[in-house]
C-alpha cells in the first residue's frame, strides 16, 4: 500500500515537475499577462465564429423554405474559401509585415502571404499573432456573411464562390487596414473599436451592391411600384439568430481590447448590452406606434442595429450615451428599412438598415458622444462634440465613413459588375421559382415538405 | 319621393318578369346611384339604394315562389319572413354588398308536414339565392345564407337556436347572435322575426353576462389611426397607401353602436337610427349624438368610394380605400372622424366593462 502511495506520488512529481519546483523559477508577470490575453482573444474568437450560427438562423428564417438548405449550406462553405484566401492574401493586404514604402503602407498592407506565424509569442509581446489573426479571420468572415444578404434566394452558387475570394482579398482588408492597420484613417484618429464601419457598413455596402446589380426578387414588388411582403419561413429562426449573435457580440467587442489587463473588456462589454436593450426596445415601439402593429421581424432588427451601433462606440461613451445610441438605432433601422423598400432595393435580410444604415450611425456617434478620457484611454482620436464642444471628431469619423464607404461600394460594383458580364449573377426565372435548394444542390432542406407542397399544387 | 326615375325604376322593378330583366335593371340602379354618388346627401343615397335593392330582392322573391309553383312545389304552405342580415340588415348596402340572408318560418306540430314545410323552404331560399346571384349580390363567405339550414329554420328551432347559443357563448355562438341582432325583415310576415326578437332580449336579460363576450366579440377590429392621429394604411400589396375603411372605420363604429344599442333593447338595426334611439333614450348627449353620426356618414361616404370591381359577374369590393385620391380636406375630416371612432370604441369598452364587475 505504501508502496504503490509512493510510486504515484513520484509519478506525479515526474509528469508536473513545476510543482516540486514553483517556488524557485515561476512565470513572470508579463508571460501571466501574455497567457491571460491569449486565452480571451482565442475565447473571443471562437465566440465570434459561432455568429455564423446566427447569420445561418437569420438568413434561413428570413428567407422561404425551398432556399434553406442552399443560404444555410453556402454561409459554412464561404466560411471556408474565406479562410483560406485571408490566410493566402487578405491577411497581408490587412497587416502584411513586408518593407515597403510609407506612402503605400498608408493605403494596404504587403507581405506575410500564406501566412506562417511563428509559434509562441516572443518576448515582450502581449499575445500570440497566431490568436490575433484567428480573430481577425473571423472578422473578415462575419464582414463577408452580411454581404450574402444582398444575395439571397437569387444569386447563383458560382457567385458566392467568386465574390468570396475577391471580398476576402481586396475588399474587406484595405478597410481593415484602413482603420486597424496602421493605415491612413487610423493615423487620422478614427474610432471604430470594434468595426461598425470595418465590418459591418463594408458587409452592408457590398450588400447593397449585390442586391442593386440582381434586382428584386420575383413577385416583390408589383407592376404599379407597390411592394410585396415575402415573408421568412420560420421567425423563431430568426429570433434564435439574434440570440446567438448576440451572445456572440461580446466576443466581437469585448474581444477587441485583445487584453485582459484592467478589466476595461468588461465595461466594453457592459456598454454593448446597454446598446442592445435599448435598439430592441425602440424598434418595437417604433413599430407599435406607426404601423399600429408592434412588429416582430423590426424588434429583432432593432436588437441587432442596437449592437451594430454600439459596436463602433462601445469603448468610447459613457453608459448613459450607450443607450442613446442604441435606442437612435432602433427607430433608424424601422425607417431605413421602409425607405430602401420604397426606393425598390430588395433586401431580404435588411442588411442594409441593420448593418448599413446603424454602422453609419454608430461610427458617427463617436464624433457625438465619445468622452477625451475615453478616447485618451483607447489611444484613438478624442471625445466628440459633447464632451470637447469640438466638431473634430465628428469630422474626422464622417471621413471615414463616407472614403470607406466609396471604396467598398465602387469596388463591389465593380467586381459585381465584370461577374455580372462574365458569368450573370442571376439564377433563371425558372430556377428561382423552384427554388435553389433544387436548382444548385439537387435536395430539398426540407425534403418532406417541400414535396407536399409540390403534390398540393398538382393537385390544384 | 318626387323623383320621377326613382318611382319608375322601383315600378320597373317590381314589374319584372324574370331575372335577366331583374339583373338589367340592377345594373342600371347601380349605374345611376353611381352617377348621383356626388349629388345626393349621403343618407339620402343609402336610403334609394337600399329601398331598390329591398326591391329586388323581394322582386326576386316573389320571382322564386312562382317558380315553386310553376314546377309543382305550390305556394308557401305556413306565413314565413325573408331576413336580411349585415349591411342589407342595417339597410346599409353599398353598391357592391354581398348577400346575408336568413328565413323564418311559422310553426307547424305534425311532424310529417312540418318536414314539407322544411323541404319547400329550403328549395324557395335555394332559388332566391340564387336568383340574387344572378342579379350580381355575391354569396356570404361566411355562409350566413338562407339556403344554409343553420339560418333558415321555424321560428320554434329558431328560438331554441337562440336559446343554444345564449347558455354556451362560444366565440362563433356569440358572432351569431351579433348578427342576429342585425337581422331585419324584406318580405314576408315581420311578426315572426318580431317574436324573435322578444325571444332575443328576453334572453339578454337572462344572461347578463353575454354583453361581456358581446364586447370581446367586436372590439378585435381596430379603428385604424395611429397615437400620433396618422392613418394606419396597408404597408404591402396591390393596396398598399390604401386604408381599410370596412373594417378599420365603418365597421368598429357599427359594432360599437350595435352594442349599445342592444344594451337599451333598441330594435332599430340601420346605425344611424341606433344612434337616434340612444339620443332619445339619454344614453348619447346630443353633442355626442351629433358627432357620432357626423363621423359615421362620413365613413358611410367613404365606403362608396373603395376600390370596385366586377368579379365573374359580381359586385364586389375589397373595402379598401386609396388615400392618395383623398383632397388634403377629405383626409383631414377622416382622421377626426376616425378619432372619434376611437372615442366611442373606448366609451363602449370602459361601460360594458363596468358592468361586468
Amino acid at each position: 500500500m505504501v508502496k504503490k502511495l509512493m510510486l504515484s506520488v513520484v509519478a506525479l512529481l515526474m509528469l508536473f515537475p513545476a510543482m516540486a519546483f514553483a517556488a524557485d523559477e515561476g512565470p513572470s508577470t508579463s508571460l501571466l499577462n501574455m497567457g491571460l490575453n491569449s486565452v480571451w482573444i482565442v475565447v473571443a474568437f471562437v465566440l465570434v465564429l459561432l455568429m455564423q450560427g446566427g447569420f445561418i438562423l437569420l438568413e434561413t428564417g428570413s428567407t422561404r423554405m425551398k432556399n434553406a438548405g442552399h443560404v444555410a449550406g453556402k454561409t459554412i462553405f464561404t466560411i471556408g474559401l474565406c479562410t483560406l484566401i485571408y490566410w493566402a492574401f487578405g491577411y497581408g493586404i490587412f497587416n502584411g509585415g513586408a518593407d515597403i514604402s510609407e506612402g503605400l503602407r498608408k493605403f494596404i498592407g504587403w507581405g506575410d502571404f500564406f501566412y506562417s506565424p511563428v509559434t509562441s509569442a516572443g518576448e515582450g509581446d502581449s499575445f500570440p499573432v497566431t490568436a490575433f489573426f484567428l480573430f481577425q479571420l473571423a472578422f473578415a468572415t462575419i464582414s463577408l456573411s452580411i454581404a450574402w444578404g444582398g444575395f439571397a434566394e437569387r444569386a447563383k452558387l458560382s457567385v458566392y464562390l467568386v465574390f468570396t475570394i475577391f471580398f476576402t482579398a481586396v475588399v474587406y482588408p484595405v478597410i481593415a487596414h484602413w482603420i486597424w492597420g496602421g493605415g491612413w484613417l487610423a493615423a487620422d484618429g478614427a474610432q471604430d473599436y470594434a468595426g461598425s464601419t470595418v465590418v459591418h457598413l463594408t458587409g452592408a455596402l457590398a450588400a447593397m451592391a449585390a442586391t442593386i446589380l440582381l434586382k428584386p426578387r420575383i413577385g416583390k414588388y408589383n407592376k404599379d411600384g407597390s411592394a410585396n411582403e415575402i415573408l421568412g419561413h420560420n421567425q423563431v429562426f430568426s429570433a434564435l439568430s439574434v440570440l446567438l449573435l448576440w451572445v456572440g457580440w461580446f466576443g466581437f467587442n469585448a474581444g477587441s481590447a485583445l487584453s485582459v489587463g484592467d478589466g476595461f473588456f468588461g465595461f466594453v462589454a457592459f456598454n454593448t448590452m446597454l446598446g442592445a436593450g435599448a435598439g430592441t426596445v425602440s424598434a418595437l415601439l417604433i413599430s407599435w406606434a406607426i404601423t399600429g402593429k408592434a412588429d416582430i421581424s423590426t424588434t429583432l432588427n432593432g436588437a441587432l442595429a442596437g449592437l451594430v451601433a454600439i459596436t463602433a462606440s462601445c469603448a468610447f461613451v459613457d453608459p448613459w450615451a450607450a443607450v442613446v445610441i442604441g435606442l437612435v438605432a432602433g427607430v433608424l433601422v424601422f425607417f431605413s428599412a421602409k425607405l430602401f423598400e420604397k426606393l425598390r432595393i430588395d433586401d431580404p435580410i435588411y442588411a442594409m438598415s441593420v448593418h448599413g444604415a446603424a454602422g453609419v450611425w454608430g461610427t458617427l456617434a463617436n464624433g457625438l458622444f465619445a468622452t477625451d478620457e475615453l478616447a485618451t484611454k483607447v489611444g484613438v482620436g478624442q471625445g466628440g462634440l459633447f464632451d470637447t464642444g469640438s466638431w473634430h471628431q465628428f469630422g474626422v469619423q464622417l471621413e471615414s465613413v463616407v472614403v470607406c464607404g466609396l471604396y467598398v461600394l465602387i469596388a463591389s460594383f465593380i467586381i459585381l459588375g465584370v461577374m455580372k458580364l462574365v458569368m450573370g449573377l442571376r439564377v433563371t426565372e425558372e430556377q428561382e421559382i423552384v427554388g435553389l435548394d433544387l436548382s444548385e444542390h439537387g435536395t430539398y432542406g426540407y425534403p418532406e415538405q417541400m414535396k407536399k407542397a409540390q403534390n398540393n399544387n398538382l393537385q390544384a | 319621393m318626387s323623383d320621377p326615375q326613382r318611382l319608375q325604376l322601383l315600378r320597373s322593378i317590381n314589374e319584372a318578369a324574370d331575372a335577366e330583366l331583374l339583373r338589367s335593371l340592377r345594373d342600371h340602379a347601380n349605374d345611376r346611384m353611381a352617377s348621383k354618388r356626388s349629388e345626393l346627401p349621403i343618407d339620402q343615397f343609402y336610403t334609394e339604394l337600399n329601398e331598390a335593392y329591398d326591391a329586388m330582392i323581394r322582386r326576386a322573391i316573389s320571382l322564386a315562389e312562382a317558380h315553386m309553383a310553376r314546377v309543382g312545389m305550390g305556394f308557401p304552405p305556413v306565413p314565413y319572413a325573408y331576413l336580411l342580415f349585415g349591411s342589407g340588415g342595417r339597410c346599409e348596402q353599398t353598391l357592391s354588398s354581398d348577400q346575408d340572408s336568413g328565413l323564418v318560418y311559422e310553426d307547424e306540430p305534425d311532424v310529417e308536414k312540418a318536414e314539407a314545410n322544411r323541404n319547400y323552404f329550403a328549395k324557395l331560399s335555394r332559388q332566391v339565392v340564387l336568383v340574387l346571384e344572378r342579379l350580381g349580390f355575391p354569396r356570404c363567405e361566411g355562409n350566413v345564407l338562407s339556403d344554409n339550414p343553420a339560418w333558415s329554420m321555424s321560428l320554434s328551432s329558431w328560438n331554441k337556436q337562440l336559446d343554444e347559443w345564449f347558455e354556451h357563448p362560444a366565440w362563433e355562438s356569440v358572432r351569431y347572435l351579433l348578427i342576429v341582432a342585425d337581422g331585419r325583415c324584406v318580405y314576408g310576415d315581420s311578426l315572426l322575426l318580431d317574436r324573435m326578437q322578444d325571444h332575443f332580449f328576453a334572453n339578454m336579460g337572462k344572461h347578463p353576462i353575454i354583453i361581456g363576450r358581446m364586447l370581446e366579440n367586436t372590439m378585435r377590429h381596430k379603428v385604424l389611426v395611429g397615437i400620433f392621429g396618422q392613418l394606419l394604411k396597408e404597408r404591402y400589396g396591390e393596396d398598399t397607401g390604401s386604408i381599410d375603411m370596412k373594417y378599420g372605420a365603418y365597421i368598429p363604429m357599427v359594432n360599437a353602436i350595435r352594442l349599445m344599442a342592444i344594451q337599451q333593447e333598441i330594435r332599430n338595426t340601420s346605425t344611424l337610427e341606433r344612434m337616434k334611439a340612444l339620443q332619445k333614450a339619454g344614453v348619447l348627449s346630443d353633442e355626442d349624438a351629433r358627432s357620432y353620426s357626423e363621423a359615421f356618414l362620413l365613413f358611410l361616404q367613404l365606403r362608396l368610394m373603395t376600390t370596385e370591381k366586377q368579379e365573374m359577374g359580381m359586385y364586389a369590393n375589397n373595402g379598401k380605400l386609396a388615400v392618395r385620391t383623398l383632397t388634403r380636406d377629405t383626409i383631414e375630416q377622416l382622421k377626426r372622424g376616425l378619432r372619434i371612432g376611437k372615442r366611442l370604441q373606448r366609451r363602449v369598452f370602459k361601460q360594458a366593462s363596468v358592468r361586468l364587475r
